[in-house]
């Protein structure tokens, strides 16, 4: 997959490019958007992640121009205005999402995959965990023909996120952030996602181990998929 | 009281006491005028006399040296002349009595005179009666009041109905420039029309401070919402930073637990950010109030968002809300906000086994919505300050948290109308009374 990234801040673009060619994307990268505008026009991308400030260009001119070379490039703003006008706007000219700064880069990653989910209608997206099967398009748990009825949203949100993830640690931090996102909270303890995994445990336990789940000691918790 | 009541008021005592001064004066006045007319008439009288006696001689009046003596039938005057002795003399006009022969004592004012004919000395005595004098007195005192409270009335009216023209300029600045604005948010600027300088100059200056007072808000809320925009870009990089760190293959254990340690602290420059930002945004009116939705499904939704917290505390919650009661023209992420940052301090300051309960009750013209909890309370002392931002009142407690959630929530609920009632027990619970006006909540 091909990655167009538009940040005027190099730091933040060096690390954007680092994280998606990890996760083998193959990354361009412009501090401005003269020279993205250039490349728009000239080569074809999958993602192209826009900076609405820019300092030579408007953001928004950048996303229609964008949608007029190559409408099926998908294209996601990155802001740190977060003003809800710009969303609005950004969203009718064809945004395929909206993030705004500063956001966590799994956050990008499993917007990215979302994205690629739709527009390649995945229909059969399970997975196989143990004795679990996972089906992420209905959001539904498993066990050897029985499903497992009890997990709430909130739950499953935090399964999918790590399954997304897999083999990789998320912190606390990380999967607080996904599933309370939405919400300006007044505290940032982010203790209530053990509870959360201790449900999980214990929900899944009745069926049986969820030993996939694993808990990395200090650090956060991870899923284990042999590919 | 009301500047123009006391100004009538004023006027009509002052007034007053002046009539009722100057009909006390008039008998003096009165006896003052008529005694001077009286004398007057008494010098003349005696001045034609003289000229008779001149021109006639005095045998006229005394013949044979019998004394003269006349008066009116009724005594209201009376003339009398009699020879005295040479060295007597007078000139005076005074008051007196008389005797007559009837037997009666009248008073009178007395005009009394010496003068010399042919080496004799002659005393002139003319009187004239002074009751006739203080009969007229008494109904002019009466007329003189009687006319007087009369003008009096007329001027009063008249002040009232000046003062209330010329004092209305006035009350239009205290009705549109001081009553009923809602602070910081002024009306625009409409001259109030006057003839009156100070009014004119109390209109400027009352509009000059508060555009100064607007100036400075609207200052303040651009620092605010530049400053939290411009520290998004730095947080953002940091955090992009550390993540990428976290997953460098040849990092210890013990660095990520360092780069965790990191990731906290970011995150709590995050939501302090994040916070400032959305009260900044709320106070700039940044957010449309179009959403409609029943208040159970909204309860219900920050129920989904924080029941694993209440479970963390074995808290019980109950809400009881008829189902049809619906918010109207509201914003359904702030008031979401609201309810969780409410619900949130319910749970963050009450004791394991504690309760939180949710009412709504039906007012007058209004909805209450109330949440209580009976977990550590706040200090009565306290109490009116803990909507201040950065306010932290309740330390003792070993939790993490900066004190933006109750600013959130006094944000929210102005943007919206929405009036915030606080009542608590130290150690005996809180209830935060949310007072909904009817054109946010409707019951179908």
């Amino acid at each position: 997959m091909n990655v167009l990234i538009i940040e005027d801040e190099r730091a933040l673009a060096q690390e954007l490019e680092i994280f998606l060619t990890n996760y083998n994307y193959i990354c361009d990268v412009c501090f401005n958007g003269t020279s993205a505008s250039e490349k728009i026009a000239v080569n074809l991308y999958d993602f192209i992640l826009i900076d609405l400030g820019l300092p030579d260009y408007d953001g928004l001119d950048l996303l229609r121009e964008a949608k007029k070379v190559d409408s099926e490039a998908a294209c996601i703003i990155l802001t740190a205005r977060a003003e809800i006008n710009d969303r609005i706007k950004g969203l009718d000219l064809g945004a395929d999402d909206y993030l705004p700064k500063p956001f966590s880069l799994l956050e990008l990653q499993s917007r990215m995959q979302a994205i690629i989910r739709r527009k390649f209608g995945v229909k059969n997206n399970t997975i196989e965990l143990g004795d679990f099967l996972i089906d992420l398009t209905n959001r539904t748990i498993s066990h050897s023909n029985s499903v497992v009825n009890t997990i709430t949203k909130k739950e499953f949100d935090l399964i999918a996120y790590l399954i997304l993830h897999k083999n990789r640690t998320l912190t606390r931090m990380q999967l607080s952030e996904h599933i309370w996102g939405s919400v300006v909270n007044n505290d940032y303890d982010s203790n209530y996602i053990d509870a959360h995994i201790k449900n999980i445990r214990k929900k899944l336990n009745a069926f049986g181990s969820p030993d996939w789940l694993e808990t990395v000691r200090g650090l956060g918790y991870k899923i284990k998929i042999n590919a | 009281m009301r500047l123009r009541t006391k100004l009538t008021l004023f006027n009509a005592i002052s007034k007053l006491v002046i009539v009722v001064l100057f009909v006390l004066l008039v008998p003096v006045l009165i006896k003052n005028i008529s005694s001077n007319y009286v004398d007057s008439k008494l010098i003349k009288q005696k001045n034609k006399l003289l000229q008779i006696v001149k021109s006639h001689g005095i045998e006229t009046y005394i013949e044979n040296g019998e004394p003269y003596g006349s008066y009116l039938p009724l005594k209201e005057e009376f003339i009398s002349l009699d020879e005295v002795d040479p060295n007597y003399f007078l000139d005076t006009i005074k008051l007196g009595k008389r005797l007559f022969s009837e037997g009666d004592t009248l008073e009178y004012r007395i005009l009394s005179h010496t003068f010399k004919v042919k080496n004799k000395n002659y005393l002139l005595e003319i009187g004239k009666s002074v009751d006739t004098l203080d009969e007229t007195s008494i109904p002019l005192q009466n007329i003189a009041f009687q006319v007087l409270l009369g003008m009096i009335l007329l001027t009063i009216l008249a002040d009232q109905f000046y003062s209330n023209y010329v004092l209305k300029p006035l009350r239009l600045i205290i009705k549109t420039k001081l009553v009923g604005q809602k602070f910081p948010n002024f009306n625009a600027y409409k001259k109030v029309r006057t003839t009156t300088t100070d009014f004119e100059y109390l209109d400027i200056s009352i509009h000059k401070m508060v555009e100064t007072i607007a100036d400075k808000f609207q200052k303040e809320r651009e620092f605010i919402s530049n400053a939290s925009h411009e520290l998004m870009t730095p947080i953002s990089i940091l955090q992009s930073k550390i993540e990428n760190m976290f997953e460098e293959e040849d990092i210890s254990d013990d660095l990520k637990v360092r780069l965790i340690e990191m990731q906290k602290i970011l995150n709590r420059l995050k939501s302090i950010t994040k916070t400032l930002l959305l009260i900044s945004q709320i106070e700039n009116e940044q957010f449309l109030k179009e959403d409609k939705v029943p208040v159970t499904e909204l309860l219900q939704d920050v129920y989904d968002e924080i029941s694993i917290r209440l479970q963390d505390k074995n808290i019980s919650y109950s809400i009881d809300i008829p189902e049809n009661w619906n918010m109207v023209n509201i914003n359904k992420f702030l008031l979401f906000n609201l309810f969780f940052n409410l619900i949130n301090n319910a749970i963050k300051y009450n004791n394991e086994g504690g309760y939180i309960q949710i009412t709504g009750t039906a007012g007058h013209n209004n909805f209450i919505i109330s949440i209580a909890d009976n977990g550590i309370g706040i200090d009565a002392e306290a109490i009116p300050f803990i909507f201040n931002r950065f306010k932290k009142f309740r330390q003792s407690l070993q939790q993490d948290s900066f004190g933006l959630g109750l600013p959130i929530v006094k944000s929210i609920a102005t943007f919206h109308d929405i009036d915030i009632e606080v009542i608590s027990d130290k150690g005996a619970g809180s209830t935060f009374k949310l007072i909904f006006p009817t054109t946010l909540i409707v019951a179908n």
